[in-house]
């Protein structure tokens, strides 16, 4: 047969060609030998049959060389010559090679990453089955202007009841936390509470033992508890025998039925998910109007998520109190929970993708330079016998070798900046667990590299074989063709106006961030800790707990005074809406802003100033006339260049968990205090009332504040003995968040301050790639000038024009790129719009200072070149050729 | 030796083969057959010759193995495969179609 045969003889070839070339020396020595034989047998001497024999023969190299060609893996074979004599002639320049391999590296690394962490927060589905179906379920009202409603006991349980679109619906409480009295000091553990279907619709199963039975649901102590993946892992010890322990949470025994398996996107630091209907003083899952529930419900195949947000949105308009343009949303699920960071991610993206594509240039632009000086040695293999085919071969194998190992280096640079943005402090990116690196991002970017430096690679070689070739031989070097040094020319510009675009993007976000950094909060965060209580005191009955707090955290030396709070300024306040009794009330349209309950030294704690009348007064209480305090916006919007003290509202308090027991009471405005931030530092400054929390009028009393407290004395100190103080009154009493205010509103500015942080490290990297191309472009032009600036210096130029002369071409490179780059910013700045604070998109600052830093840089870049080149010495110049 | 005549390829590959048909034979030694057996018309050039043996090993017409020769030293016989026999009646056919076509043309008067 005769492919066994050829079989055979290509695996002799493959494997032992050393032993195959020996052997057909052998074999064609053996064959002279014989007609040498023969001539001397035929009466010639020894040397002339010798000599014979040879003519006869032909070249034997060349027959040798005939021969080897016949065999199989020639191909392989002068692949594997040619990239062993790339990496000589790279060994050759090791600068050269170390920058075009640590330029494309990081070129790849980065974007890997970036791409890969992308990926998996934005586009992996969760890994649910049939994740698609799973939809987070929130209502919206324009006319209360809110656009993120959760659902209230009653709204779950018609929802629940009525739908004809959902195969499950389940709700949640997503966090809460309770104390874990177990072994050692009591721990605050993280809950989620779940009503039952909740992990049949997302359709994962236990680790170990059960989920719920119905019946567990339905009896208010059933006792049992299943508890996570994490905390099993973490505080358990991974304990296989860990069903039927009891664990002690508050006050109650818990016997542990199940672990969940680990859900990382969807309960990242989540240690147990209680049932929902299992407390008994969770009285307010009763109450229509307390709205805080997460409800999610996975779509009955078939149905579209349109037609169930119509049916939901018809289920919630009948029940009463509703606003009559209420309506459901739906929103994936998956995008529920990355929603917010959507936009920051592609800025980051767009920005990896400009530094690979500065990265590639870079590289472009080496290797270009490179090929330049290798005039002498194509020239030689033209003369020899090289056919362009041969010539391409050889210096596609270089390529493939510098490309090959930047992208070795690159993977690896990506792989440790995964880990390292693992365990970057501060970095709350939602699902950031179980990021890897992602296979199509490592190929696409690695292919762009790979793609670059063959093409580069090769592409001079087109003009090079068809240069002049004794000129070239003699001399040693090649012209610098005009078309090879116009393509140097954009590769620069181009360059420098992706630089150029970063650093204006880069300095917009940094304008940006400094201003929010230095918005006027309203009040003075030094100096001030705070904290988080959370109770079950629904009833007027708890106003002693408040009470006695206040009373022994004020009495701590040190402290300066305390007070209570149901909002936190630069975190959130809840909504109300106004009554007047001045004017005509709109009930659909009535005025939003930011309610707060408060105790009588709110202000003096959080240092906001009184603009007029008086703060509240220790007599302000449940048995006085009902008063309130309005901000200087609220003032300015609705008795605009009045007085309003004196003026009555009632304020409809909509805040979580309340509702008004008919129409509230008409309050007298006794101050005005200057506007305080409540939401975020970036948001718009609104307009708030305070009321003082002993006349809360609300079906359901303070069972959460946050306390606030300030003092000169030390943070930590502090800390532990406010801590004392609130145990001292009720022992166990979850303490959290304890830190002081300028920690809660740096956590604010945090993904602010992360983009900038990349951001601003991208466009550094490129305005170091760029001086570098920029260095490495000019200086190579420049050498190749040597006789030519000789020959100037000799007839009288002086040092300083040829510098001049030098420089200014540099320069010219980088004013047109960065002209470019300026226009380019202009368009690209206006992607970067809504997430600008207070900074316009065109800001000339921004602009000016990017270019002014570009060009500075640059002409560092350039200078060198231009010094070297003025110290010629035009003899040596002359001389070298 | 008369000049040599220009051999084609293929046709360098048939007399090869057609020589080794009976026995396996070294390398000098099928050169010296084609020049004996033609009547000295035909001299195969080192150059051509083993460039052709190697080509036929590696697409498996031919087998070669190394054996003791008549001067005591190895050398390398070459043999035909079972393959490389039915390749030589077909070349041997196509030659004879070939040559009398070529035949047929040049006889016309």
């Amino acid at each position: 047969m005769r492919w066994l045969a050829q079989l055979r003889v290509r695996l002799e070839m493959l494997f032992e060609r050393g032993k195959a070339a020996a052997r057909l020396d052998e074999e064609l020595r053996d064959h002279l030998e014989r007609q040498i034989a023969e001539n001397v047998a035929a009466g010639m001497s020894t040397e002339e049959a010798r000599f014979a024999a040879l003519r006869m023969f032909g070249n034997p190299a060349l027959v040798r060389e005939q021969a080897r060609g016949t065999w199989s893996w020639t191909g392989v074979e002068s692949l594997l010559r040619d990239l062993r004599y790339g990496v000589r002639t790279l060994r050759r320049s090791p600068g050269f090679a170390a920058v075009a391999i640590l330029v494309m590296a990081l070129g790849i690394g980065i974007n890997t990453a970036i791409f890969s962490v992308v990926h998996h927060i934005l586009l992996e589905p969760l890994p649910f089955p049939q994740s698609e179906q799973l939809y987070a379920i929130w209502a919206r009202s324009d006319a209360q202007g809110q656009s993120r409603i959760a659902a209230s006991g009653p709204d779950f349980l018609d929802y629940h009841d009525q739908n004809k679109s959902f195969s499950t619906i389940a709700e949640m409480i997503p966090q809460f936390t309770v104390t874990w009295t177990g072994d050692g000091d009591p721990k605050l553990v993280n809950c989620a509470g779940v009503s039952d279907d909740f992990f049949a619709m997302l359709g994962v199963h236990p680790h170990l033992g059960r989920f719920y039975d119905p019946s567990e649901y339905a009896r208010l102590e059933s006792g049992s508890i299943v508890i996570s993946y994490r905390f099993w892992k973490n505080q358990l010890q991974g304990d296989p025998h860990v069903i039927g322990r009891v664990i002690h949470f508050e006050e109650d025994a818990q016997t542990i039925i199940g672990v969940a398996p680990p859900m990382p996107d969807l309960f990242p630091d989540t240690d147990v998910y209680p049932t929902l209907t299992t407390r008994p003083s969770w009285d307010y899952m009763k109450w229509r109007g307390n709205k805080f529930l997460t409800v999610m419900g996975r779509l009955k195949p078939g149905a579209s998520s349109a037609s169930a947000a119509d049916d939901l949105t018809t289920i919630l308009r009948r029940a009463p109190g509703e606003p009559p343009d209420v309506r459901v949303q739906l929103v994936p699920l998956k995008d529920d929970l990355v929603g917010g960071v959507h936009v920051q991610l592609q800025i980051i993206m767009a920005a990896t993708a400009l530094v690979l594509l500065i990265a590639c240039i870079n590289v472009a632009a080496l290797l270009l330079a490179r090929s330049t000086r290798r005039g002498a040695e194509v020239a030689l293999r033209v003369s020899l016998g090289a056919g362009p085919r041969r010539l391409a071969q050889q210096f596609m194998a270089e390529g493939l070798v510098l490309a090959v190992s930047g992208c070795a280096l690159g993977v690896l640079a990506g792989w440790f900046g995964l880990r390292l943005m693992g365990r970057l402090p501060g970095l709350q990116l939602p699902r950031m667990e179980g990021i890897h690196l992602n296979g199509a991002a490592l190929l696409t970017t690695a292919a762009v590299a790979i793609g670059t430096t063959l093409l580069f690679g090769w592409a001079p070689q087109l003009t090079l074989s068809r240069t002049n070739l004794s000129p070239a031989l003699r001399s040693g070097r090649t012209e610098t063709g005009r078309s090879q040094r116009r393509s140097f020319a954009w590769l620069v510009i181009a360059e420098i106006a992706c630089s150029v675009v970063l650093s204006v993007c880069a300095g917009l976000l940094l304008r940006s961030f400094w201003r929010v950094e230095h918005v006027e909060p309203g009040f003075q965060p030094e100096q001030m800790l705070t904290t988080y209580l959370r109770t079950n005191y629904y009833t007027p009955e708890g106003r002693p707990f408040w009470r006695d707090v206040l009373a022994g955290v004020s009495a701590l030396p040190g402290v300066d005074s305390a007070a209570f709070a149901d909002c936190t300024p630069g975190k959130g306040a809840a909504t109300a809406t106004l009554l007047f009794s001045d004017r005509a009330n709109d009930p659909d349209h009535a005025p939003p802003t930011q309610g707060c309950w408060i105790s009588g030294d709110f202000f003096k704690t959080s240092g906001t100033p009184l603009l007029r009348g008086r703060f509240f007064a220790e007599n302000d209480d449940a048995d006085s006339p009902p008063v309130v305090i309005v901000n200087a916006e609220a003032a300015r919007q609705y008795w605009p260049g009045e007085n309003p003290i004196g003026r009555r509202i009632g304020v409809n308090y909509t805040g979580p968990g309340r509702v008004g027991k008919g129409a509230p009471r008409m309050r007298e405005v006794v101050g005005v205090v200057g506007a305080i931030k409540q939401g975020g530092l970036d948001s718009a400054t609104k307009p708030a009332v305070y009321m003082p929390y002993l006349q809360d009028e609300t079906s359901h009393d303070m069972a959460t504040m946050s306390l606030f407290v300030r003092s000169s004395v030390h943070a930590p100190a502090l800390a532990a003995s406010v801590r004392a103080r609130i145990h001292a009154v009720r022992p166990n009493q979850p303490v959290e968040d304890l830190e002081p205010m300028t920690d809660l509103l740096a956590q604010s500015l945090a993904t602010r301050r992360y983009s900038l942080s990349l951001l601003g490290a991208f466009a550094g990297l490129a305005v170091l790639l760029s001086a570098l191309g920029i260095y490495g472009v000019v200086s190579y032009t420049t050498q190749h000038r040597t006789r030519e600036f000789g020959v100037r210096i000799a007839l009288g130029a002086t040092r300083g024009s040829v510098m001049s002369h030098v420089f200014r071409q540099g320069l010219a490179l980088t004013a047109t790129g960065a002209a470019r780059g300026a226009g380019g910013a202009l368009w690209a700045t206006q992607t970067l719009s809504h997430i600008l604070f207070e900074v316009s998109p065109l800001d000339p600052v921004s602009f000016v200072c990017a270019v002014a830093l570009l060009v500075f840089i640059s002409t560092f870049a350039c200078l060198l070149p231009a010094w070297r080149a003025s110290r010629l010495d035009p003899m040596q110049a002359l001389r070298m050729e | 030796m008369g000049k040599p005549n220009d051999l084609v390829q293929g046709t360098l590959d048939l007399l090869i083969m057609k020589t080794i048909l009976l026995e396996p034979m070294h390398g000098w030694a099928i050169g010296k057959r084609i020049q004996q057996v033609s009547g000295e018309v035909l001299q195969v050039q080192q150059g051509s010759l083993y460039p052709a043996l190697h080509r036929l090993e590696q697409q498996g017409w031919i087998k070669a193995k190394w054996a003791e020769s008549e001067t005591g030293r190895q050398a390398k016989f070459y043999a035909l495969t079972g393959a490389g026999r039915k390749q030589l009646e077909a070349e041997t056919a196509n030659w004879n179609r070939l040559s009398a076509a070529i035949d047929l043309i040049v006889a016309e008067a």
